[in-house]
């Protein structure tokens, strides 16, 4: 046999081998990779969902964010060199403006945030054992920049998203903000955030495939994929620039009157929408982490208080609804102080107007006259017209952590409380449910639920929230003999002074003493003012609340104002001109 | 004379044969022809897999840069941005607007 043939065969033989060899390795063998089975799947984030103002822009968008994580088997240097390199990045972002702008003692703080921040990076990093460890989550891009340019061999990157707010703190106690479970998954708390957290979380999705062992998915493996299913995008009744008129004057004005705390909403009273939910001091949500959790609770559903003499709009429209009275009765007890047990009722400035009608007896905000009033209803009817106006339970608007707010059972009132309810002392509501009980007024007598959300948006298919519930709790010529009294308390009322020129207003101020410790502290009120304009055929219904108001105590010094300037500039921003329909 | 009569037909099992055989060889070829071209398959798709990994990763970049092109429209347009920007140009806001009828 010559040489060449010897040569084909083994170069045939050699062929057959590796041909069969591939065969067996392609079609016959079951490789036990370290990527087979369950292990084998990778999850794939759904991005949450976005919140967008009436006029489409997002409120909260999403923005890129990363995990950073070491290796420390893989770590190159020194591990306390890294960690001094990487701690400056890592501190909270309070301290991340330059140091030319903190202070001495912030200047301090930040020092000992980073030598703090450099210990745990250590620690983690020490640990040669691990082959992977989390070192901050959530960073966002500049500074994964800034960190790759440090060039640290161990270190690397995974994506992630976060919550972004073009508008920063806009409407933050409404929106909420997105934190970590316990599992570290994104979780919405507050506000829009958590009522809405399952819709705008969505589901991941799954992928199973093969990969070799650089990482690279095998294209003739098994390979399942279940797409994720992105979260829904809320569309809210919010209009961004009455928001913005709103922000803007409550944060002047809370200092200006010194209060501890300011709440503005504004609503639609035909369809129940929020235009404007807002109060000061607010948080940054991108940055919830540096506030208290007391700052997160939403005052405009949360806060239950006295609302004083801006109740006494429920108790008249109850009166007039039943025809007990009419605008024009006469009050026959309101010449002086009455007497209810061991109680006295006086007025707020111990001026008495006997004989006062019903119109005069709003206009001058009078407690006796209101205490008439509540006689002529007695506790059963004026207890079921409390209810029927919403409160004492909650209102369903789509915010979390909504209260009752707090009426006590009929069974309970004393004739005293009788008397007190009548001008909103002895129970608690929220502002919410004062700005529902007024768009009832203004609206023609239907009581509709306030909502925030317009629509919800799932795969680019809009789903409309719930119709409001709408039902009748007084009569149309009810609303409009309130309309007439309200116009005319804010024309001749104490807060006069401050009417926009030519706008037909109707409002009604209230100041509310703080009960402390089973008395009423008189240099601490709740001052407030409730109304709608134009008043024939309103736009909007308002509520301004001051906590605590220092430079007045009263609401037609301080909430009344807030409430004509931000009307005045809404009247701008709908053109809306004077004496006009 | 010549005879009618229908002659018994004789099997051609040459011919027969020979179209086996040509079956066979097609069949032959085709099965080899599958096999080979899955070897071939298989090996292109098992070297593909990087070029989808490099598209995945393309395609995350791609979102990625739409969603900070996304932030950077809202920041530039959002009323904190575009009333600091009015204001340094010396805009000022309408106090008493008059409305002409």
């Amino acid at each position: 046999m010559d040489r060449i043939k010897v040569f084909q065969i083994a170069a045939y033989v050699i062929a057959a081998v590796i041909i069969s060899r591939l065969f067996y390795w392609q079609f016959l063998a079951k490789v036990a990779t370290n990527s087979s089975g369950i292990a084998n799947e990778s999850k794939i984030p759904a991005s949450r969902g976005q919140i967008y103002a009436s006029d489409g822009f997002p409120l909260v968008a999403n923005q890129e964010a990363f995990l950073l994580y070491g290796q420390p088997n893989e770590l190159g240097g020194d591990v306390n060199t890294v960690a001094q390199k990487l701690s400056p990045f890592l501190i909270p972002e309070k301290y991340s403006t330059s140091s030319a702008q903190l202070s001495e003692d912030e200047q301090k703080q930040k020092d000992e945030e980073i030598k703090n921040e450099q210990q745990i990076l250590a620690e983690k990093l020490s640990d040669k054992k691990l082959f992977w460890v989390q070192l901050a989550r959530k960073i966002p891009l500049e500074l994964k920049t800034k960190i790759d340019s440090l060039s640290l061999k161990g270190l690397d990157f995974e994506r992630d998203t976060k919550r972004f707010y073009p508008e920063a703190s806009m409407a933050a106690h409404l929106l909420g903000f997105v934190g970590s479970n316990k599992f570290g998954d994104d979780t919405g708390y507050f506000g829009l955030e958590g009522f809405y957290d399952g819709q705008l979380k969505g589901q991941d999705g799954r992928l199973g495939e093969e990969k070799d062992p650089l990482g690279f998915p095998i294209l003739v493996g098994s390979y399942r994929s279940i797409p994720p299913k992105e979260g829904d995008s809320l569309y809210l009744t919010i209009d961004r620039s009455i928001q913005y008129i709103v922000e803007k004057r409550l944060s002047q004005d809370v200092q200006k009157y010194g209060a501890k705390d300011g709440t503005v909403i504004v609503s639609d009273p035909k369809t129940g929408h929020i235009l404007a939910m807002a109060t000061y001091p607010n948080y940054n949500p991108g940055l919830f982490s540096e506030y208290s959790e007391q700052d997160f609770k939403n005052p405009a559903v949360s806060d239950a208080y006295e609302p004083g003499s801006t109740f006494k709009l429920v108790a008249m429209s109850a009166a007039l609804d039943l025809s007990l009275i009419d605008p024009n009765t006469r009050c026959d007890a309101c010449s002086g102080p009455k007497q209810i047990g061991d109680y006295k009722i006086e007025t707020w400035n111990k001026q008495y107007h006997p004989n006062s009608t019903m119109t005069e007896v709003i206009e001058h905000s009078d407690n006796v006259g209101m205490t008439f009033v509540s006689q002529k209803l007695g506790v059963d009817r004026f207890s079921d017209y409390i209810r029927k106006f919403g409160f004492g339970s909650k209102t369903g608007i789509d915010v979390q952590g909504e209260i009752p707010g707090l009426i006590r059972p009929k069974d309970e009132w004393r004739p005293i409380d009788l008397a007190t309810a009548s001008f909103g002392q002895g129970l608690a509501v929220t502002p919410i449910q004062m700005v529902q009980a007024v768009q009832a007024i203004a609206n023609g007598g239907k009581l509709i639920n306030p909502r925030v959300v317009e629509k919800i948006v799932e795969n680019g298919h809009e789903m409309h929230t719930n119709s409001p519930n709408e039902r009748q709790v007084i009569s149309q010529k009810t609303s409009a003999l309130m309309t007439e009294m309200m116009v005319n308390a804010v024309e001749k009322g104490e807060a006069k002074a401050f009417v926009p020129k030519g706008y037909s207003i109707a409002g009604k101020t209230g100041t509310a003493q703080i009960p402390v410790a089973g008395h009423y502290d008189p240099t601490k009120t709740i001052a407030s003012f409730v109304g709608f304009a134009p008043a024939e055929n309103p736009r909007f219904v308002m509520l301004v609340r001051f906590t605590e108001p220092s430079s007045s105590i009263f609401g037609s010094e301080t909430a009344a104002p807030t409430f004509f300037g931000i009307a005045k500039d809404i009247f701008n921003y709908l053109s809306i001109s004077p004496n006009s329909n | 004379m010549y005879d009618f009569r229908v002659a018994k037909k004789q099997p051609n099992y040459n011919l027969i044969g020979k179209i086996r055989v040509r079956i066979l060889v097609v069949l032959a070829t085709l099965v080899f022809s599958l096999f080979f071209a899955q070897l071939v398959f298989a090996n292109n798709l098992a070297t593909d897999g990087q070029k989808l990994a490099g598209i995945q990763k393309q395609i995350a970049d791609l979102k990625d840069q739409n969603m900070t092109l996304k932030v950077q429209i809202a920041q530039a347009s959002s009323f904190q941005t575009l009333s600091q920007k009015a204001a340094d140009m010396g805009f000022v806001s309408a106090k008493d607007p008059i409305i002409l009828k």
